[in-house]
Formats: C-alpha cells, structure tokens, sequence
C-alpha cells in the first residue's frame, strides 16, 4: 500500500485526489437532496436546484487543480510525477511492488496532464455558473434541474479523473463513465423521441469505438504486462516489443478515439448530441469530453518517440492525420449549410477536432523518423509540432465552450423574446401552459433564419461570438492563430517527405479557407444585417449569470498571444521538461520569436504558406461570407464601436460584390450536404440489412432451436412427471403394494449382492 | 467417558433437554385442568380441595395457555440441547445403562439431530399458535368452544413427537430406537389427521398411518430377524456381531426389512407414496415438521444401521456391502421426487415431492459414506467425517427453508387453503415481505447462493466427490468411485428442480390474485416471526455457515 515508483516531489498532488472525488461525492449529494426537497422555495430560489452545491465543487476541484498546476509549472522541470493511493499488487518476498503487476490508483501529472487539467477544471467551472443563468431560467427545467446539476458534477469527475489517470486502465474507466454521462445528459429531455434517439445513437456509436479501444488494451496488455503509464512508457520495456504489435494495438486505440472525438467515420453522432441542453453541448460535446480522444492519442507520444520504434509507426501517424484531414473538410462542408446555430458549432468542432488530430499525425510521425534524441534542431520540430497540436486543443476548448455559451444565450433569449411577443396579451392564463408554450410551437429558436442584427441588441454575446470565430478561423494574432499556423506548416513539413502526406496537408489548408467561410457566415447571419423575424428584433440580455464566463473566456481567447508568448508550444510539447513555462527567454523575446517565426520565416516554402493560410482563412473565406450574408443593421441601431466597422465592412462587400447563390444553394452537392452527405442514411440502411437482418436470423435460431429444445425438454419432462404422479392413486393399497414392491426389489438386490 | 447406572440428579442432568419435555407434557396435561375442584373422603363430608376439575381458575383457563407453554418447553429444550453443542467436545459422551445395557448415549451426534428436532418443533409451535385458531371465550359457538378445548391436544401430541425423536438419537439399542420411532409416528399420524372435519386431513392421516404401520411392521419383523441373528439388540453387541459374522442370509435380509422401516420415514422411492397426501392433508406445520425433523429421524435411523452396525463389513474394494442398494435407491428417490414435482400444481404436493428428491440427495450422500474405505481414500476416517458433517449440516439449514415454505403456505391457509398453485398468485403484492420470504426459501431449495440450501448441496456434492476421487491423483474420471456419479445426478437434477422452485416466484410476483384474495393477508404475528426466523436462518447461515459446518464437523468426529 502506498508508496511511490518516484519520489512524491509535490505537496499538492497528495490531495489531487479530491479533484476527481469532490464531484463525485457531489453527484449522489445533489441527486438525493433533489429528489427530497423537490419544488422547495428555499431548494428552487437559493440553491438554485443544486446549481449552487455544485458551483463551490466546482471552483475547490478548480483551485485544486491551480494549485497543483502551479506547483509543477514553479518547478520547472517538466517530465513527470506519479502519486499512488493505493496500489495491490502481487508483493514479493521482500515486500516490494513487482512493476507492472500491481493494480492501483494514482496519478501521473506531466506537461499534457497539466494542460488538460486545466482546461477541464477551468471550463467545467464556468460553464457550471452559465447553466445556473440559463438552465434555472427556463420553465420547461422546473424541478429537475437537480438532475442536470448531478450528471454535471458526475461528468466533470469523470472528465478530471480520466486527465489525471495514471494507467490506461483508469483512463478507459473514466471514459466510459463520460460517456454514460453524455448518455445521460444528451438524454436530458428524455421525453422528446428526438432526445431519447440522440442519445441512443451518441451512446452506441461511440460504444464501436470503445469495443475497439478495449481490444487496443487488451493487447497492450498483452504487450507489456500492464496499463500503468510508469511501465508503458519505460523506453526499455518498450524497445523489447513488437513494433507490429505494437502499432496493431496502438491502432484500435486509436479507433475508440475516433469514435470519442467524432471523427470519420464515426462522426454521426456529434451533430444529433446538440439535443442535449446548451450547457451539456458547451461542456461535453465541444470543449472537454470529445478532447479526450485527442488526449488519449496525445498520450501515445512515447511510444512514437522511444528510439526503438524509430521509423515503425509511420503507417499509423499517417492514418492518423488522413482521418483527420477527411473529417475536416467533410465537416466544414457540411456546416457551410447548416441553418441551425448549435449544429454550424457541432461540424465546426468536428472539423477542429480533425485539425488536431492532423496536427498530432503529424507530430507522431516527426517524432517516430526524426532522430530527435541527438539532434538539437530536429528535437525542436518534434517539440513545436506536437506542442502546436496541444496548443491548438486548448484554443480550441476555450474558443468552442465560449461559442457555445454564446450561441446558448442567443437560444435563450430568442426563447424569451418568442414568448414575451406571442404571450404578451393574455396574461391571465399565465399558469400551466406557461410551462409548455416553449415546445409545442413551431417557432424555431436556434435557426439562424430567424436571427439577424443581433449585434446591438446582444453586445457581450455578439463581442463573445465574435472573438470566439476569430480564434477559430485563425484571425491572425488572435487564439487559434497561433496553434493553427503551426499544425498547417507541420503537416506541410511532413508532405515534403512522405509524400502520402500531401492529402491530409491539402486538407488543412483547404479547411482553413472553409473554417473562415462557415465561421463568418454563422456571425453574420446572426448579428449583421437587419432582423429577420419581428422576434430577432425584440431580443436584448437579460439573464444573470450568463455574460460571467462570455466576458472571461473573450479575454483567455485573446490572451492566448501571451501564452505563444511564453513558449507555451515549446513547454507543451516537450516530453523531457527542457523547457520552463516562463522561459529564459523572456516574454518579449518570446513574443518577438513566436512573430519571427510565423512572419518572417526563413525557409521560403514555410514563409509562402504562412501568408497563403492567412489568406485563404483571413480573407478568402470571410470574404465570401460577407459577400453572400452581409448587411448593416436597423436604421438606429448601433452596435458596439468594435463591431461596427466589421458590419459596415460587410454591408459594403455585400453590395458590392455580393452574388446570387441559389443555383448553389439548390445543387445536388448542396442537398447532399444537407442530408450530411446521406452517412446517417447508410448506416441506417447498414443497420436495417446487416445488424437487423443477422438479428432477425439470430432471433429466429433463439426462437425455434434453443427455446424449441427447451420447450421439448419441458414439455417431455412435465408429461413424464404426470405419468410418475399418475402412479399416486390415492389409494392406500396401492401405495402399500408399491411398498411391497420396494422390499421386493431390495430382497433380491441383496440377494445379488451377497 | 462417563457412565450413569441410577436415576438420580446426575442422570436428570445429563438427560437435562428430554426431563424437560417431559415436564413440560406434564404440565400442559395438568396445568389447563387446574380448578377449585375438591375430593370427597368416602364416607365423610369433608371435601378436599385437590385442584383438579371444578370451575378453572382464571389464570389457567386461557386456550392459548397449552400453546405457550408447548413453545416454552421447546425453547428450554433447544436452549439446553445448544448449551451443550456449544460447551462440548467431540471426545465427550455418556452412557446411560439400566441392568447392565446400554439405553441411552449422550454425545454430539445425538444432540444435534436433536437440535434439528427440537428446532423445527419449536418453528411449527410457534406458527401453530396463529394457524390453529382459537375462538374468544366468551363466544357459545360450539366449533370455538371445541377449538379451543382442541389447543392441549394438538400441543402435546407435539411434545410426544418431540421425546419420541429424542430418544431415537439417543437410543444405543434398537428395540428402544424403535420405541422412540414408534411414538413419535403415531404423534405424527394422529397430528396430520388433526383437521379431522377436513375431509383430505382425516384421509391423508388414515393413509400415512397405514402405510406407515406396513413399514414399521416390516422394520419390526427386520429387527426380529436381527435379534434371531445375534441374540442382541444393542448396538455395539450387532456392530461385535457382524465384525465376527459379516453378512449372512439372515443378517441381509433383516438389514433390508429395518432398511425399508427408515426408508418410509425419509419418504425414499417407492416408500414415499403416502407422503403427498400426507403433507397436503396436514395442517401446513406438521407437514413441516414431516418433512424436516421426522425426516432427519428417519436418516438418523439409517446411520445408525448403516454406519455403526454394519460399516465394518468391508466388499472387497473396501467399500461397505449395502453401498448397490443405497445407490439405487438414493438416484430412484432423486429423480423420481424432482420429476413429480415438475408438474404438481399443488404446492404442498409439490414440496412433498420436492422433500423425496432432498431424501435422495441425503441418500446420496450416506451411499459415499459407504465407500469410505475403498482403495483410493488416505484417511478414511476424515473423509467419512466430511461428508457426515455435510449431511448433518444439510439436515440442519433444511429446517428453516423447507420449514418456512411450509409455514408461508400455513399463512395462506389460514385464509382458506393453499392447494393450488395459483392460491399463491399476487403474494409479491398483497404481502411483499412474505413474498420475498417465501423467495429465498425457493432459491435455497433449489440451492442458489447465497443461500444455506446452497452451502448444504454444495457440501454434500463436494463430500462425494471427495470420497469419490479420494486423495490420490486421478488419471481419468472413469478411474474414481462409481458413486461419483450421484453427484452428477444431484447436479442434473438440482437444474430440473430450478424449473419448479422458481415457478412460484413467477406465481407470486407475475401473477394476478385469484378472486377473493385480493385484500392483506390474515393477520397473525407468531408466524410471521418463525417465517422471518426461518428466512434469517436460511440467509445468515448461507453467509456465514462455518461455525455451524465446525460444529457438524465435530458431532460427525463423535460418531466414530
């Protein structure tokens, strides 16, 4: 028990076990006392239905986290620390932990535990105080809030729990206890079909990936004997495996990722999750829960980068950054015609998510053909690609929880301008059917149809909205830029040699271009131009809550120049700790080499494709948008000064080159885009012929060989048993002659016998 | 090893649990009759009070009186019988001797069949007392007033029961083992028919009585036989006897008459006819008791002839001469019993027939003590003491499922009747905890873990294998004992009886009730605490079972 495989140098992770146990202690917690104090003023009006035990949870798991952060960032020295708890293992005579046999619990923090960590704690705390503004607010949530606030807390748990894991085993345990938290959460309107569907499809395709992922284990197993982190990553134990093996296993890791992070093929669920609430999207489906297929691939680094498998996993980093660039552009395509403000959001973190995963394809083949244990300078293009990758995770989980929450406010208070329009005048009434006006209409409050010049009646979500697509298009100097730049040139590196590269290169640049469309289109239809429907033009911010964590996250949006600043791709994507967070290089020269870098690179080909991924992202793409989708405001109407001049710019572009695009609009590719390029049809029709079809047979095997066998079986036995009891005639003579009979028998078995 | 010759305090004290029933008999005859009644010295006025007869005294006048007083003498009896098992060990034992022969033996063994005994009794006394009705006192109506006058009866007909199965486990000669069986069967028979306004009570009393007198008549003429053989009917004077003998023409038959005398008490096939009726005609306790206690009376019997008189006489692969018969005998009773019950659509018929397939697996397992001593066991002697424990522990756990499924039933008749299956449908509504009650008992006849029925079956499986495949290593199983074979046959047809067992949980929870039963349950305290005493038993000794499997283990080592 106890104890430790390295020397426990940190204060803070001997209580980071109450990150992950806080929340979980807070689900039953939060369960129970809703159920008994259901509909309770004091429960409703000052707990907020369990929102405000969850939100002092949430910010102790938060400080929690910093601290520890903190410390392993003040020491500077990076690599890795491992805390157990408790370990069984098999013990030895001498009473030592035989490695690799033990079962225990513990943590492993290094440079992506750290990262995530934060991501994780940080967003889960503020989207918790945006669920109070927006989910306490909405009657149709009336006394079952308690069971959002308990699946939010269990989800956070099994988020934080899953980062700080220090076996794959504890890994997958936590993943599948956030996947049956996204079950239960998308699911949260269980009585509406097309949530129960949802939620139903989300859980089982994910499921295919998991089945994959559990064989990937298994064999890892296989491998080594072991799940723990300590042992896996032991470059030694590593080089006496199979490299084939090895990427075998390696590759249904990957497959379960997939399905967790919504990539080709597994993508179809993502877009139907927006079923959930607001909230659960932000949360789950954009900034935490799908990042832990990418943190799962992220965590494979040491076997790509352990010497022995120099050159053996090429074929895998490949398949890697292909899915990545197909889903890319498949999702961007798709969201170029989504009208629906949460589904744009849904294939926009599709297609990042994809970028990621190129950037990490990338960076996983660097680091398995570069001999970067020797080489200083190909170290460094190991390190700032897998660092870029990691960069762009975080940019992209703040960036997408801050649209989210944005889009969310947009919903809600569509949803409460709908309702003060068209319930205004009979205020008599105002009693049940208060309750069900929100769904028995037809008014749809997340099309973007019925949006428009939103910006100055909405200023802090527009501002939010606005920071929240410039980061993810990769505007330059904001957010996502600085990440972006650095998957795009990294995955170009890779293509001058290993040509196979050049598809999944072309995707991203491609993507980039499209992210600058389908991110621009969504901002405009929804807060330039003139109001769409009479609703658009009543809306205005309201809810408390809400702006908290919109305000917050624009500024860590772009603030993130400051972490390019501090060498953040550096210190991310170094395995070994050469690098300290605040580097010796300064914050300013940091900044001045981070600028050098992008603008004025030296190498000419990465020079030129810097400005041509600016280009196409910056202005090709938006471009487009304005031209098709913009407009000023109202007469009157003002938005805020830094809005302004984008609106005007874009009424400008609009009537000036703005083009018709119905022939477009009404193609066949259009529609088959609509239709997500028919993937849900076929798996429906895959389903109905392959699964259905081998179940009806299956069923039918069940129904006529096993149960008939069985049947047969009762049947025979119950006539036998009626012939046996046909023998107790209920008569005393008979009975006795039976008897007789017995001593008979038993007379000339011993006779026999003797 | 201590000897008693008189009746004095000592032997009071070491006969402490049977002076008890007897006193307590004693005083359910006498203390209801107590009144100022007085006595007439012929040919004087003078009237002495002597308290018999006249008007009762109040205190005394109570119907319930006999009932309390039955379950206190139960009580004081198994608290002594379980002092003793606790305080004793497996060497301890006294014999009680009159002119020179030995009557009585005091050791584990024989206490802890009495504990099974005096447990199940004490269970169906303290059910009885709700399920025999007693009418209020003031009332005129003539069946209340009979009733009632009824309750001493019934109660001492228990406490004869009761001293007749005790002094089977005590008894050393087989003429007072005989007596002690006889008196505790008419008890029985005169009980089962004790519902004799019922017309299947009355029938099903005459059958068992029948049947039941053609098998003690023949177990008699067996022990004529056997006296004729050896001149004695003490124990240790037969065991003597067959040492120097061994089987001859007379010996083998006797044995098979006395074999058939048991084999009706445990209700063995084809001996087992009358207990169906029996057990459906009886009032729900006694059938209980039939099919526990009187059972374990009836094994108790057995082991008696089989192991102690008999063993000695090795075949020539050193397993003991009767092990063919047994065997027969034990995977007739098995699956004749489970394949009766499959389709019996009245549960206490189905329980009847569920206890024959129980008296095989006991039979099963007293066959693999018979090959104790065969060519591949070691230690002979441990390897008896295994499989005797598993079937005292068997014995022993019965009582409180098969007693409490009985007692379940009790409660149902006491609305009306429980001859039909569907009598039970909607218990899971009508009474949940009755219902789940009634569910474990299930389970753990059919021998599901975690329950005692499973702990017991599991034992007794093990034991044969392990007498079976003995202590040497095997290269095939065709090279072990035959009678490993039983316990693929005990295996095959606990997966039969799992049909039936669990039928009554689909009645009970899936089922709606018949018409007329739809509202709560009769009411009546006193059984439902034996029920939940039983329901406790059935779990907490499925969980934690060790003390009491040591405890067998012991009264086993006694034995030898």
């Amino acid at each position: 028990m106890g104890g430790t495989s390295e020397t426990i140098s940190s204060t803070f992770i001997e209580y980071a076990i109450f990150i992950v146990l806080l929340p979980m202690l807070a689900f039953p917690i939060i369960l129970f006392l809703g159920h008994i104090f259901n509909g309770n003023q004091t429960w409703v009006k000052s707990a907020k239905e369990g929102g405000l035990i969850a939100l002092p949870i949430m910010v102790a798991s938060f400080v929690l986290s910093m601290l520890l952060i903190s410390e392993f960032i003040g020491k500077g020295t990076g690599g890795h620390h491992i805390g157990d708890w408790l370990s069984f293992g098999w013990m030895s005579a001498d009473g030592l932990k035989i490695e690799g046999k033990a079962f225990g619990v513990g943590i492993y923090i290094d440079h992506i535990t750290v990262m995530l960590l934060f991501v994780a704690s940080f967003l889960c705390m503020l989207i918790n105080i945006f669920s109070i503004g927006y989910m306490n607010t909405d009657p149709v949530n009336d006394n079952r809030n308690h069971r959002f606030y308990a699946e939010f807390v269990l989800f956070c748990s099994g988020m934080l729990g899953m980062v700080l894991a220090d076996s794959f085993l504890w890994l997958f345990i936590f993943w599948e206890l956030m996947g049956l938290c996204s079950y239960l959460l998308i699911g949260f309107y269980y009585e509406k079909p097309s949530a129960a569907y949802a939620a139903k499809k989300a859980f089982l395709t994910t499921r295919v990936g998991d089945v994959f992922l559990v064989i990937g284990l298994v064999m890892l197993w296989n491998l080594f004997d072991s799940l723990d982190y300590a042992v896996v990553f032991n470059e030694d134990l590593i080089a006496a495996v199979d490299p084939g093996q090895l990427q075998l296993a390696l590759g249904m890791m990957f497959i379960g990722a997939v399905g967790k992070s919504a990539q080709f093929p597994l993508h179809v669920w993502l877009p139907d999750a927006m079923e959930g609430p607001t909230p659960v999207s932000a949360l789950i489906h954009a900034a935490t829960m799908v990042n832990a297929g990418l943190y799962l691939v992220a965590r494979m680094f040491p076997f790509f980068g352990a010497e022995a498998m120099h050159g053996e996993l090429v074929d895998l980093a490949f398949i890697i950054a292909v899915i990545g660039g197909i889903t890319a552009v498949m999702a961007a395509a798709i969201a170029f015609v989504q009208d629906d403000l949460k589904k744009v959001l849904a294939y926009s973190t599709m297609s990042q998510l994809a970028y990621i995963f190129t950037g990490l394809g990338a960076a996983l083949w660097l680091a398995n053909s570069l001999d970067w244990h020797h080489d200083s300078k190909a170290h460094d293009i190991v390190v700032v690609a897998f660092g870029a990758a990691l960069f762009h995770l975080f940019n992209h989980a703040m960036a997408k929880g801050m649209l989210f929450m944005a889009s969310g406010s947009v919903i809600h208070e569509m949803h409460h301008a709908h309702h003060d329009l068209h319930h205004h005048d009979d205020h008599g009434d105002h009693g049940d059917d208060h309750h069900d006006d929100h769904h028995d209409d037809h008014f749809d409050a997340q099309s973007m149809e019925n949006m428009g010049g939103l910006a100055s009646k909405m200023p802090i979500t527009a501002t939010a909205m606005l920071v929240g697509s410039a980061s993810i298009m990769g505007l330059p100097l904001i957010g996502g830029f600085w990440s972006k730049e650095g998957i795009i040139a990294n995955t170009w590196r890779v293509a001058l040699d290993d040509p196979r590269f050049f598809l999944p290169a072309a995707c991203v640049l491609l993507g980039a271009a499209m992210t600058g469309f389908y991110m621009s289109r969504m901002w405009f239809k929804t807060f330039a131009g003139k109001p769409k429907t009479e609703v658009a033009a009543k809306v205005h911010e309201h809810t408390p809550w809400i702006p908290i964590p919109l305000v917050t996250l624009t500024f860590v949006s772009l603030s993130s120049v400051i972490l390019a600043g501090m060498m953040f791709t550096h210190w991310a994507g170094e395995p070994d700790g050469g690098y300290a967070f605040f580097s010796k290089k300064g914050m300013l020269k940091g900044l001045i080499y981070e600028f050098e870098h992008v603008f004025v690179n030296s190498d000419p080909f990465f020079f030129i494709l810097t400005y041509v991924a600016i280009f196409i992202g910056a202005i090709v793409g938006p471009g487009m948008a304005m031209a098709l989708y913009g407009g000023s405001l109202e007469d009157g109407e003002k938005a805020k000064p830094w809005m302004q001049p984008i609106i005007n710019l874009s009424s400008r572009v609009n009537a000036k080159r703005g083009f018709d695009n119905s022939a477009w609009a009404n193609s066949g590719l259009s529609n088959a885009l609509k239709e997500r390029l028919y993937f849900d049809k076929w798996y429906d029709a895959a389903m109905l012929k392959l699964v259905a079809g081998f179940a009806n047979i299956s069923a039918a095997f069940d129904r006529n060989v096993v149960d008939g066998t069985i049947k047969t079986i009762e049947s025979t036995s119950q006539k036998l048993s009626t012939q046996v009891r046909r023998l107790t005639t209920g008569s005393a003579r008979d009975y006795i002659m039976m008897a007789a009979l017995g001593v008979l028998v038993i007379y000339l078995l011993l006779e026999v016998m003797i | 090893m201590s000897t008693e010759n008189d009746f004095d305090m000592d032997m009071i004290e070491t006969l402490g649990p049977e002076f008890t029933v007897f006193v307590g008999l004693l005083l359910i005859m006498v203390v209801p009759n107590l009144g100022n009644g007085t006595f007439r010295i012929p040919g004087t006025p003078i009237r002495l009070p002597w308290f018999l007869g006249g008007t009762r005294f109040k205190a005394v006048a109570s119907p319930r009186l006999p009932g309390l007083l039955a379950v206190l003498t139960m009580a004081l009896a198994l608290f002594q019988v379980v002092w003793y098992l606790l305080d004793a060990t497996p060497a301890d034992g006294q014999d009680i001797m009159a002119g020179g022969v030995f009557i009585f033996k005091v050791n584990m063994f024989s206490r802890i069949f009495e504990a099974i005994f005096f447990a199940a009794l004490l269970l169906a006394a303290i059910a009885s007392l709700d399920r025999l009705p007693i009418g209020s006192q003031k009332s005129d109506d003539i069946d209340v007033l009979f009733n009632n006058r009824r309750q001493a009866d019934f109660y001492i007909l228990m406490l004869t029961s009761a001293l007749g199965m005790s002094v089977v486990a005590l008894a050393q000669d087989m003429f007072v083992l005989f007596v002690g069986l006889e008196l505790a069967s008419f008890s029985t028979y005169i009980l089962v028919a004790f519902h004799k306004e019922s017309r299947a009570g009355s029938e099903g009393g005459a059958k068992y009585f029948i049947v039941g007198s053609v098998a003690s008549a023949v177990g008699l003429y067996g022990l004529s036989m056997l006296y004729l053989w050896a001149g004695s009917l003490q124990f240790h004077e037969l065991a003597a006897h067959w040492e120097a003998q061994g089987a001859t023409s007379l010996s083998m038959m006797a044995l098979g008459f006395v074999l058939v005398g048991f084999a009706f008490k445990i209700s063995a096939a084809p001996f087992h006819f009358a207990a169906p009726d029996a057990y459906s005609g009886a009032n729900s306790p006694v059938a209980g008791v039939l099919a526990t206690a009187s059972k374990a009376m009836g094994m108790l019997g057995l082991m008696r002839v089989l192991l102690i008189i008999t063993v000695p006489e090795a075949t020539a692969d050193g397993s003991a001469i009767w092990i063919g018969l047994l065997g027969i005998l034990a995977a007739v009773t098995m699956t004749w019993g489970n394949i009766a019950a499959l389709g019996s659509e009245n549960p206490k018929r189905m329980l009847a027939y569920s206890s024959v397939a129980h008296a095989g697996y006991m039979l099963a397992a007293l066959t693999a003590i018979g090959a104790w001593n065969w060519g591949l066991v070691d230690n002979a002697g441990v390897a008896m003491d295994v499989v005797v424990a598993a079937l005292l522990f068997h014995m022993f756990v019965l009582v409180f499922f098969k007693l409490g499924a009985f007692l379940v039933l009790g409660v149902l008749e006491m609305e009306g009747g429980a001859s039909r299956l569907s009598s039970l449908a909607g218990l899971g509504k009508r009474e949940p905890l009755l219902a789940v009650a009634m569910f474990l008992f299930m389970i753990s006849l059919a021998g599901v873990p975690p329950m005692a029925g499973f702990l017991s079956k599991l034992l007794v499986i093990m034991g044969i294998v392990e007498v079976a495949t003995g202590t040497g290593s095997l290269s095939s199983i065709g090279d072990a004992h035959w009678v490993w074979w039983l316990a693929l046959l005990m295996v095959i047809n606990s997966a039969i009886s799992m049909f039936y067992y669990l039928r009554i949980g689909v009645v009970m929870y899936f089922h709606e009730p018949e018409e007329g039963r739809k509202g709560p349950l009769a009411s009546g305290a006193s059984i439902r605490i034996a029920i939940a005493l039983c329901a406790i038993g059935t779990v907490a000794f499925g969980l934690v079972g060790g003390e009491l499997i040591d405890l067998c283990r012991d009264a086993a080592e006694s034995l030898r």
